[in-house]
């Protein structure tokens, strides 16, 4: 089964590399003429420990789970250019067993990302180590508990690794006043799936195009095995924060030979409430419509990568109480319909976002 | 073969684009001069909130502002993740420092 971590071929792997090595220096030389300036971020940078915790109760089908969790973000900068970055995640997940009895279950590890970044220009920023693969914009960007508007996965996030294990080009500049543009290339030795399961080689891109006026932001995705079925996956990803309103808007399509599907979620802050407006302001609603259809894969195999068996359709409405900033209380309910059986998904629980300077923070 | 040739012309449109933007006009940066009139401060602290609402809040909410070391760190962690351009992010760490 190519979806499943197997010993990589040290014959086949220089195929891989050599063309990328020579790719990067081509990109480093091209863009280094190019490059007006250097990348000063003005204030001497200090190291930081962030991160998020997580307490939340998900009823799924009647069956509570209690899931407490603690993804620790470290951020250690070196002169202008550097920054090694990680994030690992501890998650209980405990539930009372079928025939009664106390809660149990595993806590499981993972370390999400471990890369150093050079930033070579303001065009380019090279990438080594572990990183989040840029496949759509939820891996990389929403998927932070004290970020997501919604607690639950999106359907369609197993579909691409979750980390990647090699190399990445990557960057955004603006194409001109109006339009930024950008890029995510990477090369990848490995990659984990978000179960945890290993799996094969990988290369893949993200490219997207920011409106900063109307606040639109577009982009398509792309990833390649590079063994066994040598199979592609594509995606598209769109993005909508109305300038005139408190709303994002964000979605992804995803199709693979693992299955396909969208997502769309809305979030909405009532800051713009005339009446109790010290209250309503830290209020949110949110909501998400998605859809899953499966692909040449047999349902266990689905079930193994965290997919879903067969063809779902899924709703979801919650509320966001910011209590504090970084920290929010969250419930939501969701309904979801298969042909393997409806149910509903209710979930509560609170989010915190923490940061702690790791030296001294005075001005310099 | 088809996807082969896809994946040539998708990085043949990367490397235009970057081609494309080497010849768009630069905006002034955020850090020159190193000292602003009082005009000038306010000015990039608008065009800061602005730049902060464009990239930030399509993600998150505004967190409250941290002290200008741990910022500058912030704010290239973010850079990166959210592949935010230099200007932008010179503008952020003003409006987020000053």
């Amino acid at each position: 089964m190519s979806y499943f971590w197997k010993k990589a071929s040290l014959l086949r792997w220089p195929r891989v590399v050599l063309p990328a090595s020579a790719g990067l220096f081509l990109l480093l030389s091209f863009t280094a003429g190019i490059a007006a300036g250097q990348s000063s971020d003005g204030e001497k940078a200090v190291p930081i420990l962030t991160g998020t915790a997580g307490y939340f109760n998900f009823v799924t089908a009647g069956q509570n789970q209690v899931d407490a969790q603690i993804n620790p973000v470290l951020l250690v900068p070196f002169g202008d250019r550097w920054l090694v970055e990680s994030r690992a995640e501890f998650e209980g997940a405990f539930q009372r067993p079928p025939d009664g009895g106390s809660y149990g279950g595993m806590v499981s590890k993972n370390l999400d990302y471990l890369q150093a970044d050079y930033i070579a220009n303001p065009y380019l920023t090279v990438t080594m180590g572990r990183f989040l693969t840029p496949f759509g914009i939820f891996n990389e960007r929403l998927y932070p508990i004290w970020i997501r508007s919604l607690q639950q996965d999106p359907l369609i996030l197993p579909l691409s690794a979750e980390s990647s294990d090699g190399m990445m080009l990557r960057g955004g500049f603006p194409v001109n006043a109006k339009v930024n543009l950008n890029y995510a290339a990477y090369v990848s030795a490995v990659s984990s799936g978000h179960n945890n399961l290993e799996s094969d080689r990988n290369v893949g891109g993200r490219m997207g195009i920011f409106l900063p006026g109307p606040r639109v932001e577009v982009g398509t995705s792309w990833q390649k095995l590079l063994q066994e079925g040598r199979t592609h996956s594509f995606g598209f990803h769109f993005a909508w924060q109305p300038t005139r309103l408190p709303l994002n808007i964000h979605s992804e399509y995803a199709r693979s030979n693992q299955g396909s599907g969208y997502w769309i979620d809305g979030a909405y802050r009532l800051s713009q409430v005339l009446f109790w407006q010290k209250a309503l302001r830290r209020l949110e609603f949110a909501g998400r419509a998605e859809q899953f259809f499966n692909g040449q894969i047999s349902s266990d195999e689905a079930q193994a990568l965290g997919l879903p068996a067969a063809n779902t359709r899924e709703g979801e409405f919650g509320l966001n109480y910011y209590l504090h900033d970084g920290l929010k209380a969250v419930a939501s309910y969701g309904r979801q319909f298969s042909s393997a059986g409806n149910l509903n998904l209710w979930t509560v629980g609170i989010a915190y976002r923490f940061a702690v300077p790791l030296g001294r923070v005075g001005s310099q | 073969m088809k996807y082969k040739s896809l994946a040539i012309i998708w990085l043949l449109g990367l490397i235009s684009a970057i081609g494309v933007a080497s010849s768009a006009p630069r905006t002034r940066k955020a850090t020159e001069p190193a000292v602003y009139s009082s005009a000038e401060a306010d000015a990039m602290r608008l065009e800061g909130e602005k730049r902060f609402r464009a990239n930030c809040n399509r993600c998150h909410a505004a967190p409250h502002k941290f002290p200008p070391r741990m910022m500058a760190t912030i704010v290239r962690h973010m850079r990166v993740r959210a592949t935010i351009t230099d200007d932008d992010m010179r503008y952020i760490l003003f409006y987020m420092t000053q």
